[in-house]
């Protein structure tokens, strides 16, 4: 109950706030200086946030419910939303606050992306356009032989990185299950190991594989790295998620036995999770050689390495090789594993 | 007259949002008899079952299983109780997954070192026990089949089994019917019988049905609301009592 006054109410003010800054910004124009003074910026975006919210509370205690925010609309339980009588949107405040919020952010959306219908039409830039794509549907397939190896090392790299966190994944992924880490001192393992892995996973692959790039060198070595990391905290969470899940009937049965906590869990549970796990398992492989190819244009080598370089100068014939060696690859990929998924269920 | 094989002494259990389920609970369990608990569902039947083998904490009071308090003990101590006392559920908890005879065989955990049992490394003399004991329950034929492949009677059987195998003094039953159908219902409770009276393990058994009680129990306690309100032979369950434990205008439904 007080959780969604407060989500509504953050919500509803938040809202407010932002139509507040919008109209400042179009009303006062600011200068380049101005728009950079993040502070002062900030505090008046709170001071808007506080008038929201008195404005939101205001209107949420009209007993008329078409005056109601769209915050409320959004979060008021089950129970409360039964009572009122349907309305068709246009007659009710929330209905408005929606189309207008949805309207601004738009037109702030095509300011602030610099959408231009003239460069899209521009002659000189649709002409280099066509040349491009020209050069990408000639394949220069001299390069094909050398494309092969790359992505052959590409899917190798996203193969490394899968395996090595397998096992890791596996062990982790009971200590990061809420479901059989209840004693406090448990329950504190827990929490420390989900941190850390949510901090992990909130790095981005790519930013993983800068920073092994520099420590092991530009190469696969590093892409492997990077995706291993990556891999190992987002199979964590995959395969607990999964613990989470399990009955307790087969828990209770073979606790009843007088078996080991140890063997609690490799009877009773992972019997329960190990089809999900290996199902997981291949469809993260289908993702890391996706992600291997990103990862190479920053470094972390394989096939994305190889087309950075002929980006860079331009050689659109050998791009579009590559390109379509990376496409039948990933394509393959993705048939494959859900081929597979769908025979393990 | 021999020492009880379990004495249950002002058994308390308070779960931790405050439910009292137990509210100082006592009685005795002589060696080799057939007790049924019976009561509504919520009177604490389970809980009293899961607080004997200590898959849950008693908040307070005794529990002494073959001459010991075991109500506190911790850690190791709680497998090794384990070990002595069988357990069969109303959803039978088996692992799906695994072959009848391997599920038969997890009766045998508490008594082999972790290591040994993940690698499978069961002996030859516990699958001999595990294959003995199947035949006692009437399904040796199914060892080799998955045992979410059997019917729910056939997997509770499977379940007495595997709480034989580790050759237990007493056999815990956690409304083992409650999800059969009335035939099943009685192949499954004349194992028990068979169990109690040819192998001598005590039994200590959760029960809905009146008629199941009067046909195989030797003994009745009635809890209602935590507390024992009748205790006595089956036979002594009038109508009056009857009122009582299950409240007023309650009818008997009889189950053939």
């Amino acid at each position: 109950m007080k959780s969604y006054v407060f989500r509504r109410t953050f919500f509803d003010s938040f809202i407010f706030a932002y139509f507040a800054m919008i109209l400042l910004v179009v009303a006062a124009q600011p200068t380049p200086e101005q728009m950079l003074n993040l502070g002062q910026n900030f505090l008046m975006f709170v001071i808007a946030m506080v008038i929201g919210a008195a404005l939101s509370a205001g209107l949420n205690k009209s007993k008329n419910s078409s005056a109601h925010t769209l915050g409320e609309s959004l979060f008021e339980p089950a129970y409360k939303k039964a009572e009122k009588a349907e309305r068709f949107w246009y007659k009710t405040f929330a209905g408005w606050q929606l189309v207008i919020f949805l309207g601004v952010t738009f037109i702030v959306g095509l300011k602030s992306t610099k959408f231009s219908v003239t460069e899209l039409l521009n002659e000189d830039g649709f002409a280099g356009a066509l040349r491009l794509f020209k050069g990408l549907f000639n394949p220069n397939f001299e390069i094909l032989p050398k494309a092969v190896l790359n992505i052959i090392e590409t899917v190798f790299m996203a193969f490394m990185a899968t395996t090595l966190a397998i096992p890791v994944a596996f062990v982790l992924s009971f200590f990061c299950a809420k479901n059989i880490m209840k004693s406090p001192k448990a329950y504190a393992v827990y929490m420390l190991l989900r941190t850390l892995l949510n901090f992990t996973r909130a790095i981005e692959a790519l930013i993983w594989a800068i920073i092994f790039s520099v420590w092991v060198g530009i190469g696969p070595f590093a892409g492997m790295l990077a995706l291993l990391i990556h891999s190992i905290a987002s199979l964590t969470k995959q395969y607990s998620e999964m613990v989470e899940t399990v009955s307790e009937g087969p828990i209770e049965g073979i606790q009843s036995t007088g078996a080991t906590k140890f063997q609690t869990v490799w009877f009773a549970i992972v019997p329960q999770v190990i089809l999900p796990y290996i199902s997981f398992t291949v469809y993260r492989w289908d993702i890391n050689v996706r992600m291997a190819t990103i990862i190479g244009l920053v470094g972390g080598g394989g096939i994305g390495t190889m087309l950075i370089q002929y980006q860079g100068q331009a050689m659109w014939p050998e791009v579009g090789c590559i390109i379509l060696v990376i496409a039948i690859v990933v394509w393959g990929m993705d048939q494959a594993s859900a081929v597979i998924r769908e025979s393990l269920k | 007259m021999s020492q009880p094989i379990l004495s249950i002494k002002n058994l308390v259990k308070t779960y931790p949002n405050g439910v009292q389920a137990l509210k100082g609970v006592s009685f005795d369990v002589k060696r080799g008899e057939f007790l049924v608990v019976i009561g509504l569902s919520g009177s604490g039947k389970s809980t009293l079952l899961r607080c004997v083998n200590r898959l849950h904490d008693p908040t307070s009071g005794q529990i002494v299983f073959e001459g010991k308090d075991i109500a506190q003990v911790q850690g190791e101590e709680v497998r090794s109780l384990r070990k002595h006392i069988g357990m069969i559920f109303q959803h039978f908890n088996l692992i799906p997954r695994h072959s009848v005879l391997s599920n038969v065989l997890m009766g045998r955990l508490g008594a082999m070192g972790s290591f040994q049992s993940i690698f499978g490394f069961f002996s030859d003399e516990d699958k001999a026990k595990a294959l003995k004991y199947l035949k006692l329950v009437g399904i040796a034929d199914k060892a080799k089949i998955r045992a979410d492949q059997l019917s729910g009677g056939q997997q509770q059987r499977v379940a007495i089994a595997r709480a034989l195998a580790q050759g237990p003094s007493i056999l815990l039953a956690d409304e083992p019917v409650a999800s059969l159908d009335p035939a099943t219902c009685h192949t499954v409770m004349d194992y028990l019988k068979k169990v109690n009276t040819e192998l001598g393990i005590t039994v200590v058994c959760n029960l809905h049905f009146l008629s199941l009680v009067r046909q195989y129990a030797t003994r009745v306690i009635a809890l209602k609301g935590g507390e024992i309100v009748f205790e006595g032979k089956p036979s002594d369950i009038t109508e009056e009592w009857f009122q009582k434990i299950y409240g007023q205008g309650s009818k008997e439904v009889h189950i053939n």
